[in-house]
């Protein structure tokens, strides 16, 4: 014959028994939010100064960052057809990979020359931030991008 | 079989256990809201990849975060803004986060850089300098 236990409310056993389902919400919460994490991508940035001469606020422009005008590197990201298309200094490059090595010979000589992005329109971002990569992985400190203002 | 008996403390004691059941509801009511709310403003974009990308500043800046998905709809938290509005926008969070305040741009890598553009170009008429671009640091 099974003895059913009986349920004292003075006793240590009643204890246990209470805090059990309290015991089981905190491990299902701490299962949700490591499984929650688990799955988030985690981002990074890219930090970037913009710089422009044009602004409508005149209060905003009293401290704009200083441009220097001296031997900038300038590379141009065309959209031909479904694929990029770069020249840097208005040297034609194929690969990305050629720019890269440009831009690391171009570092070596003046890594404080400003170096401007200009982008065509229907390039997509990826290309842009890609470019945009590699000029920091080369060690160029000023990267600028050029925005039409329309 | 005898039937369980259940003796009722002497001592008027303080039941516990509803408080512990409220406190915990609340607990996970405050908790998954909140982690809506955080999902509401993380749209899901395929970000550019970029292997410089840095970890946030320990102590980060003010910031305005600017989604722009691949057909060049522009999100400013969790709500689809026109590109005239951006500008205003920007001059009235500048107001109130101060001059110190970054704009974060989460751009599909599949939308085009024209889409951006208007963005940038918001930040510095309503003069802020830093923006800086979400990224992946490997493809996912």
């Amino acid at each position: 014959m099974v003895r059913i236990p009986s349920r004292d409310a003075e006793s240590d056993g009643d204890i246990d028994s209470t805090m059990t389902p309290m015991i089981d919400v905190v491990f299902l919460l701490l299962i949700f939010f490591v499984w929650t994490a688990g799955t988030q991508i985690v981002e990074y940035m890219l930090p970037g100064q913009l710089s422009a001469e044009t602004g409508n606020l005149p209060a905003n422009l009293d401290n704009p960052p200083p441009e220097q005008d001296f031997d900038k590197v300038v590379i141009r990201l065309r959209w031909d057809g479904g694929l990029p298309d770069w020249s840097v200094n208005d040297q034609p490059l194929e690969t990305i990979e050629e720019v890269a090595t440009m831009l690391q010979s171009l570092a070596g000589i003046k890594p404080d020359a400003p170096l401007v992005i200009h982008p065509d329109s229907p390039v997509p971002l990826g290309y842009v931030i890609e470019l945009f990569d590699e000029s920091r992985l080369a060690g160029f400190s000023k990267v600028s991008f050029a925005v039409n203002q329309e | 079989m005898r039937n369980p008996v259940i003796h009722r403390s002497r001592r008027a004691g303080f039941n516990m256990t509803p408080m512990i059941d409220v406190v915990f509801l609340l607990i996970i009511f405050f908790l998954v809201s909140s982690h809506l709310a955080r999902q509401e403003l993380r749209l899901e974009l395929p970000l550019p990849v970029a292997q410089s990308g840095e970890d946030d500043p320990a102590v980060p800046a003010p910031r305005v975060t600017i989604n722009v998905d691949a057909e060049g709809n522009v999100t400013v938290g969790g709500r689809a803004v026109a590109m005239h509005e951006i500008g205003e926008q920007l001059v009235t969070a500048r107001r109130e986060l101060g001059d110190t305040m970054e704009v974060r741009i989460r751009g599909s890598r599949l939308t085009e850089y024209g889409a951006v553009e208007p963005v940038m170009l918001a930040c510095t008429r309503a003069g802020i300098w830093n923006v800086s671009y979400a990224v992946w640091r490997q493809e996912h």
